[in-house]
């Protein structure tokens, strides 16, 4: 292994981390995105029966609050596509919907339901990082187009459909997740050495706590795990373990609790005082519906968004893409979008210029395989920024954002912080094409987590 | 030192919650021999009431006028409707079901449990509600160096005089006697003139009301959530299979031994937090297949 000394400044410099509201995205695509090509008439003889999409997301359980956010993200979009005559300006889209807490065998058979009995056209959704390694190889073997919104598990990539043909999955990998927020914590508090842990015991959680740890380790010389809790996922009695935490008097505290989890977490460390007595940072908090999160939530820690959006970020006018679209889906649900509704709305969007593009080369309703390649490769300007999906694995990249809480009489509730926004670009952050998958060369959990070991010099 | 009194005092607020809808658990199956497996989502329901009252309905209409007296007072509201509502699920949905054979009664139960599910989504969203006014309000006490929220030593309280008070109710009343004869032979029971369905209405409903109460107070510790009553129901069961299912004591003791045994697991072996009270479970039902008070 390479051993090389550098100091973290002009490391993070190197990785391109950037803090404020000027980060907005930073990967300059050397084509136009797709989404700014104006779509001319549609070539040929286009069908007017309508598209069926499959949309399968939580909507009961404490990851409702995380999930319901995506259909409501998906409905928007199939409006706006069907106000303006559907896709090609013939087919219109038709949704049927399903819940993601049926667990994952059940959502396996719906899933086979949706697409030999119900005919869909294409699926997306999914929330759990459980469910998309068992999803992924179904929709394969049906030959089902399918986007995942979430379910970010490297895993689905490396090991469970390592050669995807029909399934793509938009929102950043998740390994994105525990690397980012280490590099936001070492910019932050380069001093903090024991380090505590609670995260929710499944490959969420592991994965968070696999990458934190990599990447935090390589930027902070000398840091120790003095502590790990492990609450079972749906948990909310947290007191043993904000109390574990604390007994190992860490200097931070890391966190990849979620959804209505975490709300309840978060006001019983409030009473505990633990977040007087360290820092604090998490990979996913703000990613459940912006208005979960009470005034009360403390300010200034790193509230990451699973990497990926948060509605005030970029700012302003800077991004219209993201002023229009906040804009939008407040004025139909009265209440701001999180990730996930940024990840199903573009979902079809994407969906919907890859069909253009395709009919545009062949004319006609485009075949599957024609949509699939234009899929491959595209660059997409979403609210969040330019999205590339890579053709070698079907995932989606983005640049990788955190930030910080912070009140503001604005809002009626809690929100990142953003002229605090810190980004760093995906490539810099996750394994390139082709770098070697668990199990052929290496056994550590994934493909970025050897890149990080191999590659990234440790600071001094 | 801290640490230690401090997880002391963590499970013994945890004990008390879980006592609280144990009991009831054991008490509705002691008396009418049904295992409610919608129990867990009239205990969310009560938190997610009362958490409405306190927290939403109330408190903004009387912002600030409330005070902490009040809003304790509103508090059990949840409670009160949870056994109102156990009042009118007993004769309509169990009644009819007593002849036939206990699938039927976990089925209509886990029926009932879905519905509630889905109500308290209707009713409330899914966004978490909470009613952490109470505990801001009363603030918290020092131990060592750390502090330790007092609304969680009243909540010890709470479970405690609930478990005196249902025992004084049951083995020093009337009414008690009268449950317990009835819980012992229906029959014989109503030969002697006793009117078993009014019993069992009543019990059905002081169990629901143990539920809604566990749920009202836990609400300002934590947050209604979604699925609040599903984890709930499976710890419930891992402590009326340790206590014996339809013993009071069984519940208290049960309560304590998963509660201590859960914090000491987070403390020290965190890796096996989830395997461990499965483990106790089988333990006991090995050694005491009734459970370690349980009637055979």
């Amino acid at each position: 292994m390479e051993q090389r000394n550098v100091d973290r400044r002009s490391f993070l410099n190197n990785l391109g981390v950037t803090v404020g509201a000027a980060a907005a995205a930073t990967a300059i695509p050397v084509v136009k995105p797709a989404s700014a090509q104006s779509p001319a008439a549609p070539k040929g003889k286009i069908p007017d029966t309508p598209l069926k999409f499959g949309h399968m997301t939580f909507l009961t359980g404490p990851a409702a609050v995380l999930g319901e956010p995506s259909l409501k993200g998906h409905l928007l979009a199939a409006e706006e596509i069907n106000a303006t005559g559907g896709i090609l300006g013939k087919r219109k889209i038709e949704t049927i919907t399903a819940d993601e807490a049926a667990g994952t065998d059940a959502n396996v058979k719906e899933l086979r339901r949706m697409k030999l009995s119900e005919k869909i056209d294409m699926f997306t959704g999914v929330i759990s990082s459980g469910n998309t390694p068992a999803l992924g190889p179904v929709a394969e073997e049906l030959g089902l187009l399918t986007i995942f919104v979430d379910g970010c598990t490297d895993f689905l990539w490396d090991k469970a459909v390592p050669n995807p043909k029909f399934a793509f999955r938009i929102t950043n990998i998740q390994s994105a997740d525990g690397v980012t927020c280490a590099v936001a914590a070492a910019q932050t508090w380069p001093e903090a050495k024991k380090i505590a842990h609670i995260h929710p015991d499944y490959s969420y959680g592991r994965n968070a706590f696999d990458h934190f740890n990599i990447a935090f380790g390589k930027l902070v010389p000398g840091t120790q795990v003095v502590s790990e809790g492990w609450p079972k996922l749906g948990t909310t009695d947290f007191t043993a373990h904000i109390t574990k935490a604390m007994s190992s008097t860490p200097d931070l505290i890391v966190s990849s609790v979620w959804g209505g989890d975490y709300v309840a977490m978060y006001k019983q460390a409030l009473r505990y005082g633990m977040f007087n007595n360290a820092k604090f940072a998490s990979t996913i908090a703000f990613g459940v519906a912006p208005h979960a999160i009470g005034k009360d939530h403390p300010e200034g820690v790193i509230a990451g968004v699973h990497s990926n959006y948060y509605f005030t970020f970029p700012p302003g006018n800077r991004w219209p893409a993201n002023k229009t679209f906040v804009e939008k889906y407040y004025k139909r649900w009265n209440e701001y979008p999180n990730f996930q509704s940024d990840g199903a709305y573009h979902t079809l969007y994407m969906y919907k210029t890859a069909v253009e593009k395709a009919n545009k080369l062949a004319g006609g309703w485009p075949e599957e395989e024609a949509i699939i390649s234009q899929l491959e490769g595209m660059y997409f300007e979403t609210a969040a920024g330019y999205l590339y999906i890579r053709p070698d694995n079907h995932q989606g990249y983005k640049d990788a954002v955190t930030g910080f809480s912070k009140n503001v009489p604005e809002y009626q509730f809690q929100i990142l912080d953003p002229n605090r926004m810190i980004t760093i670009p995906i490539r810099n952050i996750t394994a390139p094409p082709h770098w070697p998958k668990p199990g052929s060369g290496h056994n550590d959990p994934t493909a970025t987590y050897n890149w990080i070991k191999e590659t990234w010099p440790q600071v001094t | 030192m801290t640490i230690f009194v401090i997880q002391i005092l963590n499970s013994f607020f945890y004990a008390a919650v879980l006592f609280l809808i144990a009991a009831g658990l054991s008490l509705i199956y002691g008396v009418m021999r049904i295992v409610n497996l919608a129990h867990g989502a009239l205990y969310a329901l009560g938190a997610y009431i009362s958490a409405w009252i306190v927290g939403s309905a109330v408190g903004h209409a009387l912002e600030g006028n409330l005070g902490l007296a009040g809003m304790l007072l509103l508090l059990p509201l949840g409670a009160v409707a949870i056994a109102a509502l156990g009042a009118l699920i007993e004769p309509t949905l169990l009644r009819p079901l007593y002849q036939r054979s206990e699938e039927y009664h976990l089925l209509v139960t886990f029926g009932l449990l879905l519905i509630l599910e889905d109500v308290m989504k209707l009713l409330f969203g899914r966004t978490p509600l909470s009613a952490g006014a109470i505990m801001d309000q009363m603030g918290s006490i020092p131990v060592g160096r750390l502090i330790y929220p007092t609304y969680n030593l009243f909540v010890v309280a709470v479970g405690v005089a609930a478990a005196i008070g249902l025992w004084a109710f049951i083995y020093r009343t009337k009414f008690g006697v009268i449950l317990r004869a009835t819980s012992q032979d229906r029959r014989m029971a109503a030969a002697l003139g006793i009117n078993v369905s009014r019993v069992y209405v009543q019990a059905f409903a002081i169990g629901c009301f143990m539920a809604g109460l566990g749920g009202a107070v836990v609400v300002p510790a934590q947050a209604a959530v979604l699925g609040l009553g599903i984890e709930v129901l499976i710890l419930a069961f891992v402590v009326v299979v340790i206590g014996g299912l339809g013993s009071l004591q069984g519940a208290l003791v049960g309560a304590l031994i998963v509660s201590f045994v859960r914090t000491a697991g987070i403390q020290f072996f965190p890796e096996i937090e989830l395997a461990v009270l499965y483990l106790i479970a089988a333990a006991v039902l090995l050694v005491r297949p009734t459970g370690l008070f349980g009637r055979a």
